[in-house]
């Protein structure tokens, strides 16, 4: 499904598209809005004309959500809204807001880091509510019904999803890396009607166990280049479970949250999402996490697959596969540049690792 | 605190540290003169023994004083108010960096898997960490981080390794990126919050309650030791600058990392008088003063004499940088009328690096106004991305706007293998040239 069609389409059946950079972000309060967010992480552009405000030395999802502006290919929304990632996305959001100048809102959305205070609830509570009174000044007034009815939504997205990531844990999806991971990404510009359906389509093609599979864990911010899922699958190691910043860490385990107070509700799932470094979680938690994914999936190993400068991910990153290491999980850390198509070293690398892994 | 060690640390204060001050004195070699140069700072003297002073009372720290490593932007006030021995690993990045040891302490880290890419100064903390390497003497290991990443995000980042390499505390001063104009009501009270929240925490590793008068009191010595380091950067507007920015980089020491101790304040009152001499005296940081300059970004440490004299040849001042602009412009926020907390929100929450590049932009051209500068020198800082991303904008809309020249330097601020020894040299020739 190509992602600039669907939200054309949606455009021109009067839905505003909100550009959205990674990574967190209330998308319920979108939807109430009947807004659709689009999310930027990784368009497929060369870059041209980045390079003239960022230094190379500045990740590629920054470079090229910023090529993606300046080439006019997203002239079609109606706003841009950048959550506060990271220092990057954070200077970008500004950079873009204040010198490119689009004729749209720029929203900034900052949540709360870790460790968390008694205020950090409280503070997430009143960020909610000033991206609607952004948005009540651009749109209509907010339709209680039509946010309880996003959290509605929100919630089957989530079931769905977790159902999804139940099967796949026990091997009981055996689809091709690259075939879960294209579906679970329409999520990034889907509205949740046309997500649900593709999410319960892969869903059908459950089967039973697949004997043999080589389990695997993956970290990271986003699988991308996905040229990098097909060498995964050429050499047969099958991603049981992940922790990407993009898919999994947005994943709120919590279906049942508060139902009276939406704001209260999508607070609880922000706070109860798994940890990641994007929001300042300990070394402990994510360990914690990483631990449990092993152990679900019965995973031979944790693969690490780093976005080049993404300084986020890459500081955790040693003390996690030490501590891993220690605990008996083969470990493994690997960097690619985002649409990298040469993967040379690589492969054989991987190669390797799945041998060990036999 | 336990007794030994209080003793052992009296002693190194009060009789051993300043004998190993005037053994200091008594071996110090003349330095060799600079023709491009002014004559050197007489405060400069006095500035090495208080800050050598600090890192050997370091060492004897550990058990006689609650001990908290501490991020540049953070609100020191609340330790001092507690007594906490302060240290900041980024002043001993800085140190690392001018004394040539980065590249090697940084390997420590990247041995250990830490990525080259990262911030040097947390290569180089977590290379010390790993390996105990350090110009600086012993740095005794801390009981606290306190970290605020109004700086950078990279600061919790960093911190949060040495909290799981040590199983030590980390608190966060959360502070909300400003976007707009102004700080939110929102924002001031997360931000207020979280400094009354966090003293139980900060008592309990003291091992002493928290006193609201102590605090006024080291606020106060903050403000005042702030706005004299303001009075000492304006001295630069002179013709010609008393100094220049590269000895700047070096007196803002006691600012970044004694801010709130009447030390500083006592410091910087005597190299406020020093420079007013040379103003009335008209002598400048350089012999000749043709051009003046403004320096964007932290100083490339390990290239500061090297830089002096290139550009001092010349005719070249650095009068000005944001760099050390950012140690006194939200220092007027201080109120005492208002809650100390919403204050003190307000003064580390507003910080240049905290605030949206529309703001940068308009700071950096009244610099360039008020000090009357010819041209801009951008160090694209590798390992600081909330400084360098939107350099590039902010270097075209300065020369269109101030008529200036300009030229941007990639490099790092402490790690010199991330340095082009020929293409800075290229670059730098062009740009004397223009």
């Amino acid at each position: 499904m190509d992602r600039s069609r669907y939200l054309l389409s949606q455009k021109n059946q009067g839905h505003p598209v909100i550009g959205v950079f990674p990574a967190q972000y209330p998308k319920e309060i979108l939807w109430a809005f009947d807004l659709v967010p689009g999310e930027i992480w990784d368009p497929k552009l060369r870059n041209t004309d980045a390079g003239q405000h960022l230094q190379p030395y500045i990740c590629s999802v920054a470079r090229l959500g910023l090529e993606l502006i300046l080439q006019g290919k997203c002239d079609f929304v109606s706003g841009f809204l950048f959550p506060h990632t990271c220092d990057s996305i954070q200077n970008l959001g500004s950079l873009v807001q204040e010198f490119v100048k689009p004729d749209v809102s720029c929203h900034f959305f900052y949540h709360p880091k870790a460790p968390y205070g008694k205020h950090s609830k409280t503070y997430y509570l009143e960020q909610l509510r000033k991206l609607v009174l952004e948005l009540e000044r651009l749109y209509d007034p907010l339709d209680r019904d039509k946010l309880a009815s996003a959290l509605v939504s929100g919630k089957r997205v989530k079931k769905a999803q977790q159902d999804l990531h139940e099967l796949r844990a026990k091997g009981l999806l055996p689809v091709s890396n690259v075939e879960y991971y294209r579906v679970l990404r329409l999520g990034e510009f889907l509205l949740p009607d046309d997500y649900l359906r593709e999410l319960e389509a892969l869903k059908l093609r459950a089967s039973d166990s697949v004997k043999g599979l080589k389990q695997v864990v993956v970290s990271g911010v986003l699988p991308n280049p996905e040229g990098l899922l097909e060498v995964l699958d050429g050499i047969g190691l099958h991603i049981a479970a992940d922790d990407f910043l993009s898919i999994s860490r947005r994943w709120s385990p919590l279906l049942d949250t508060s139902p009276d107070d939406p704001f209260e509700s999508l607070a609880q799932s922000y706070f109860s999402m798994p940890p990641c470094s994007t929001k300042g979680s300990s070394i402990e938690d994510r360990l914690k996490y990483q631990i449990r994914l092993v152990e679900k999936t019965e995973a031979k190993a944790v693969i690490f697959w780093n976005t080049k400068f993404c300084e986020t991910e890459l500081f955790d990153v040693p003390f996690l596969m030490k501590e891993l290491k220690a605990k008996g999980i083969e470990v493994l850390s690997i960097e690619t540049e985002l649409h990298q198509s040469a993967f040379g070293q690589l492969v054989t690398r991987l190669e390797a690792f799945g041998e060990l892994l036999a | 605190m336990p007794l030994i060690p209080s003793l052992k640390y009296r002693f190194v204060k009060d009789v051993a540290a300043p004998l190993a001050m005037s053994l200091r004195r008594t071996r110090r070699k003349a330095r060799k003169s600079n023709p491009y140069l002014g004559p050197p700072l007489r405060s400069s003297a006095r500035l090495k023994q208080i800050m050598m002073r600090h890192y050997y009372l370091a060492g004897s720290a550990k058990g006689a004083r609650p001990i908290a490593w501490v991020t540049s932007g953070a609100p020191v006030e609340m330790l001092r108010a507690l007594d906490f021995y302060t240290l900041y690993p980024e002043n001993h990045g800085a140190l690392c960096g001018a004394t040539r040891m980065t590249p090697v302490i940084c390997g420590r880290a990247e041995e250990k898997g830490f990525s080259r890419d990262l911030c040097s100064y947390a290569r180089t903390d977590l290379g010390h960490a790993f390996s105990g390497m350090t110009p600086a003497g012993k740095l005794p290991k801390p009981d606290l981080l306190f970290c605020s990443n109004n700086i950078c995000q990279t600061v919790q980042y960093w911190y949060k390794q040495l909290a799981y390499l040590w199983r030590i505390p980390l608190i966060l001063f959360d502070t909300p990126f400003i976007t707009g104009d102004e700080i939110s009501d929102a924002d001031l009270r997360y931000m207020s919050e979280q400094l009354r929240d966090m003293i139980p925490d900060l008592e309990r590793v003291a091992r002493k309650s928290f006193d609201m008068d102590r605090f006024k009191e080291v606020l106060h010595l903050s403000k005042e030791a702030s706005l004299t380091w303001g009075r000492i950067l304006e001295t630069m507007k002179a013709r010609p600058a008393p100094m220049t920015i590269f000895d700047a980089f070096v007196h803002m020491a006691p600012i970044v990392s004694l801010r709130g101790l009447p030390v500083t304040l006592r410091y910087y009152n005597s190299l406020l008088v020093e420079l007013k001499e040379r103003v009335n005296l008209g002598i400048g940081g350089i012999v000749r003063e043709e051009h003046r300059l403004m320096w964007d970004n932290i100083a490339i440490w390990f290239k500061l004499k090297d830089f002096s004299t290139l550009f001092a040849e010349q005719g070249y001042n650095f009068v000005c940088a944001t760099y050390t602009n950012a140690w006194v412009e939200t220092t007027p926020l201080i109120n005492f009328e208002e809650p100390l907390f919403d204050t003190l929100a307000k003064t580390y929450g507003l910080v240049i690096l905290n605030r949206g590049l529309g703001h940068r932009l308009n700071l950096m051209e009244g610099m360039i106004r008020d000090y009357q500068v010819d041209g801009l020198v951008i160090h694209s800082d590798r390992s600081c991305k909330p400084y360098s991303v939107g350099q590039y904008d902010l270097q075209r809309m300065l020369e269109q706007r101030c008529g200036i020249k300009t030229v941007v330097i990639e490099a790092d601020m402490a790690d010199s293998r991330s340095y082009s020894e020929e293409q800075v040299k290229t670059r730098l020739q062009a740009f004397f040239e223009v």
